[in-house]
């Protein structure tokens, strides 16, 4: 079966926030809910000066921190790759937020925990993530990290991409192209 | 409300189907969101083609609506202008559907408050009030204003029948003086074959900021192809993040670095002299001109370096003609300076000597579609007997003016002064989009009639005398557009994909329902079916095709080349003798900005602003998804570089007073390093001072607020980067 992950290439990344609005659209989120967010980073002195932005959502781990520290089981790991989180048994004790090394899980007006699904209902129907989809610059890719021969499998080996904070040792599903 | 509150949701369906599934006791890997998947998936979900209204690009969209409720909109891949994907302000936008704000009916003043009114008896009372002022002041008093829709052609029409002259777009505070500059040279305004381009060079415009998302696109493409981007702001903008250089050029100088790259194209014989020779008209005079600016000078007045901009311009001619300026959008020269116009032809010149005029690669002519007519079936009106009194096209006001745009801004002037006394006001709003608001106000309040047509009370709409509430853009079908150019036309349209939820109706049956109440009916026995269906025919495409598919391709490829361009010679005009019999430089020359900051004062600051990706003009900021944003990430800040706000003891995030000769306020600073010490930078989109607009209210500053009514001499745009601000530390308090 696939197994799913996500190449975000920062150098690309104009900081617009349309891959937030989409993915709040996708996931009907009110507007103050975001399943992702950018991180602005500025170097240098005027005018030899440069800025970049670093989109961070779900890194769906391997080794979810998030997983472990759940008492009732709410926040699981898939076969697929895919972290997600059972409302039904999220009791909102937060302790996935306070584990989360990427600050990317937000409290639900009706008071469970949500973060980055990977879009996944709307995937296994044959769609991408939305963030991806309405991305101007292209900045991310999605796909089946299992696949040798993917599109994303490629990139990754031949760009020697790096997750994020991996010396947390979170294995996250998300590899970065930094500039 | 928000979307989320009426959709099925899985605990909603969970309580629906719990009974009947038996099931809630299974472990939740089963239950889990398999059967709200299959649940959600077997709701009903519709998917119509229609175009986006968050913004003049008009993108293509798919509209998905769910459950009876607008979802989400996807882009189409198959528009010109967005290539399949979408910005934030199409996504946000989509919500105002169902913001509160909303119109729900037709209004008419009565003293300080609005009333309702029928739709019915507002047509009779205004065409009452338009017959009085059209034999009291003749129909040259009338005019309708209106940003880029689709359905432009009727407003026209419409003021042609009754008589009047007075059509006007936002162009004078927009893009004026770059078409201009543009067809003074080469006879049209170009687009910029960005994919194709080995060179690309970035004035003042900032596509991934004043979102152009196929731009954007493009110049992904031909960066991941090898292709050099270049990007000349005085901002480190949105588009200076995928660019290889920034260079921070100071304010109101780009023309200096444009006759610096000129002197080096001409000195060491870069140009393309096949082109020059044979398709352009006054080389020997630019050269008799161009040794008064050699890169040396050109730095001691833009302050960038003369061995960069020797070093492009040896780059850019190496891959010639596949290299390009951008042909520009609002900044730099689309209405910001006194030189605008001038830089506009510098920049169109430059172009040139590159020989990529119509080239691969470089400067081309898009194809666009052309529309069928509605005559005869529909008589076409006579074109009105007195001409614009603002000025356009008349020598010795201004005669580079765009008549078919007109100076919008100097509306207020014209109703000061009694020569206009009724306007249509639709799907703008002139009280915050133009400068100097204190005399806009007082120009619209002088109006004997100002009937505004939004879906909003905003400011222009508060003053008004009836407000005809247009369905939002989600809810109605409109004309045929031809916005989607390229190297193949489209025309595409926008339709309905929910029913209206209030009495609104649509922008083009308004216009046409105006037609038949104010006494010109057979310039309008149609309906927007059948109009859609005579501008059709000519490409023998039919009107439920293109509603199928929201966007198709029409006419001829692009080619590459030209015999001869619609100039008076038919070649680029190097040296205009237009602007020679007009008494302007014919040959561009440097001029100075028309003020500058005070270089000993450290509170002197030149005033710049520009857009963030997520608003358009000032119909976005009540938008909650888009201002939930701004505050987010603190974008409701003045820029400032970080030196100068050091000098006048700030830190980031302190609040400061703003103060120019025609306005004042408060706003906090973000210090930068990414901004030329000479100018602060504003976000344009804000500034909301409609009290009917309540997220927006009173948030942040507009640049309009600070910018005193001026014109070009040349063509009447508003100069809006003309404006020096003293800036002081303030408390957040206000006097």
């Amino acid at each position: 079966m696939a197994r799913y992950g996500m190449v975000i290439d920062e150098t690309k990344c104009v900081g617009c926030h349309a891959c937030r609005v989409a993915c709040q659209n996708q996931n009907h989120l009110l507007e103050k809910e975001a399943y992702n967010h950018l991180e602005e980073r500025e170097y240098g002195t005027f005018p030899n000066y440069a800025r970049e932005f670093l989109p961070v959502q779900c890194q769906h781990c391997d080794n979810p921190p998030c997983v472990k520290v759940c008492p009732t089981g709410a926040s699981y790991k898939r076969k697929d790759g895919v972290v997600l989180v059972d409302k039904d048994k999220c009791i909102g004790c937060k302790y996935c937020i306070a584990a989360c090394p990427y600050n990317v899980r937000i409290i639900k007006k009706e008071g469970y925990i949500e973060k980055c699904r990977f879009c996944i209902e709307f995937v296994e129907q044959g769609g991408k993530p939305a963030c991806m989809t309405t991305c101007m610059t292209g900045v991310r890719m999605f796909g089946d990290l299992d696949d040798p021969n993917s599109e994303i499998s490629k990139f990754i080996i031949k760009n020697k991409l790096k997750q994020f904070k991996a010396e947390l040792n979170t294995k996250p599903r998300i590899y970065y192209k930094k500039a | 409300m928000s979307l989320d509150d009426l959709k099925l949701t899985r605990r909603r369906f969970l309580k629906v189907t719990g009974a009947t599934l038996g099931a809630l006791s299974l472990s939740h890997e089963l239950l889990d969101f398999k059967h709200w998947v299959r649940a959600n998936a077997e709701a009903p979900v519709t998917r119509i083609p229609t175009f986006c209204n968050g913004c003049g690009n008009r993108c293509g969209i798919f509209a998905y609506v769910k459950n009876g409720r607008l979802w989400k909109i996807e882009g189409n891949p198959e528009a010109n202008g967005n290539l399949g994907v979408i910005c934030p302000k199409g996504h946000g936008y989509l919500h105002d559907l169902y913001n509160p704000s909303r119109l729900r009916g037709p209004l008419k003043r009565t003293g300080d408050r609005f009333e309702p009114i029928s739709w019915e008896q507002a047509y009779k009372e205004i065409a009452q009030k338009i017959n009085l002022i059209l034999m009291d002041s003749g129909p040259q008093s009338i005019f309708w204003v209106n940003y880029p829709q689709s359905n432009n052609p009727y407003a026209l029409r419409l003021m042609h029948s009754l008589g009047s002259p007075h059509y006007f777009t936002h162009g004078s505070t927009c893009y004026t003086a770059r078409n201009a500059g543009w067809v003074t040279t080469v006879g049209d305004l170009p687009s910029n074959d960005l994919s194709n381009s080995q060179y690309i060079v970035i004035i003042g415009r900032n596509p991934a900021g004043g979102i152009d998302l196929a731009e954007v696109k493009k110049i992904v493409e031909a960066k991941e192809k090898g292709a050099k981007l270049v990007v000349v702001d005085p901002r480190h903008s949105e588009t200076a993040i995928l660019a290889d250089e920034w260079l921070p050029i100071k304010p109101g100088t780009d023309l200096a670095f444009l006759l610096g790259m000129i002197n080096i194209m001409i000195k060491e014989e870069l140009y393309d002299r096949q082109f020059v020779k044979e398709k352009a008209v006054g080389f020997e005079q630019l050269d008799d001109e161009i040794v008064n600016y050699p890169p040396e000078w050109a730095e001691r007045v833009c302050e960038i370096p003369a061995k960069t901009i020797v070093r492009i311009t040896r780059e850019m001619a190496r891959v010639k003609p596949r290299a390009l300026l951008h042909r520009g959008y609002h900044a730099a020269f689309g209405s910001q300076y006194l030189n605008s116009f001038q830089t506009a032809r510098a920049l169109a010149i430059v172009n040139s000597l590159l020989g990529n005029i119509n080239r691969e690669g470089g400067i081309y002519f898009p194809k666009s579609a052309q529309l069928g007519e509605l005559q005869p079936k529909h008589p076409a009106p006579e074109l009105p007997k007195i001409g614009k009194s603002d000025g356009t096209g008349v020598p010795g006001r201004y005669p580079l003016g765009s008549y078919g745009d007109g100076i919008a801004h100097a509306i207020p002037e014209l109703a000061l002064r009694g020569e206009l006394k009724a306007g249509f006001v639709y799907h703008n709003n002139p009280l915050r989009t133009n400068p100097n608001p204190k005399r806009v106000i007082a120009g619209y309040k002088k109006l004997d009639l100002l009937v505004v047509v939004d879906t909003v009370l905003s400011e222009t709409a508060s003053i008004a005398h009836y407000v005809l509430p247009e369905s939002f853009y989600l809810e109605r079908d409109e004309a045929v557009d031809t916005k989607h150019s390229g190297k193949r036309a489209q025309v595409s349209i926008q339709q309905k994909v929910v029913n209206p939820m209030f009495d609104t109706r649509p922008g083009t049956q308004i216009i046409i329902e105006l037609g038949k109440h104010l006494g010109v009916e057979k310039y309008f026995n149609f309906d927007i079916d059948e109009g859609n269906r005579l501008r059709l025919k000519p490409f023998g495409i039919t009107l439920e095709e293109l509603k199928q598919k929201g966007v198709l391709f029409v006419g001829e490829k692009w080619k590459e080349g030209f015999n001869k361009l619609e100039t008076p010679s038919g070649k680029v005009e190097i040296h205009s003798s237009t602007l020679e019999k007009l008494g302007f430089p014919p040959i561009p020359r440097w001029e100075d900005p028309l003020v500058s900051p005070d270089s000993k004062n450290p509170s002197s600051f030149r005033l710049l602003h520009g857009k963030q990706a997520i608003h358009t003009h000032s119909m976005t900021a009540n938008q909650p998804y888009l201002m939930a944003i701004s505050r987010r990430y603190d974008l409701i800040r003045l820029w400032m570089n970080k030196e100068r706000g050091r000098r006048l003891g700030l830190k980031d995030g302190d609040w400061v007073q703003v103060k120019s000769i025609v306005g004042e306020g408060r706003i906090r600073v973000k210090l930068t390093e990414g901004l030329h010490p000479s100018c602060v930078w504003l976000p344009s989109g804000y500034g909301i001072f409609s009290k009917h607009l309540k997220t927006a209210f009173d948030v942040g500053l507009s640049y309009n607020d600070f910018l005193p009514t001026l014109f070009d001499p040349t063509v009447g745009h508003a100069m809006s980067s003309e404006i020096i601000v003293q800036v002081r530390k303030t408390s957040e308090l206000r006097s």
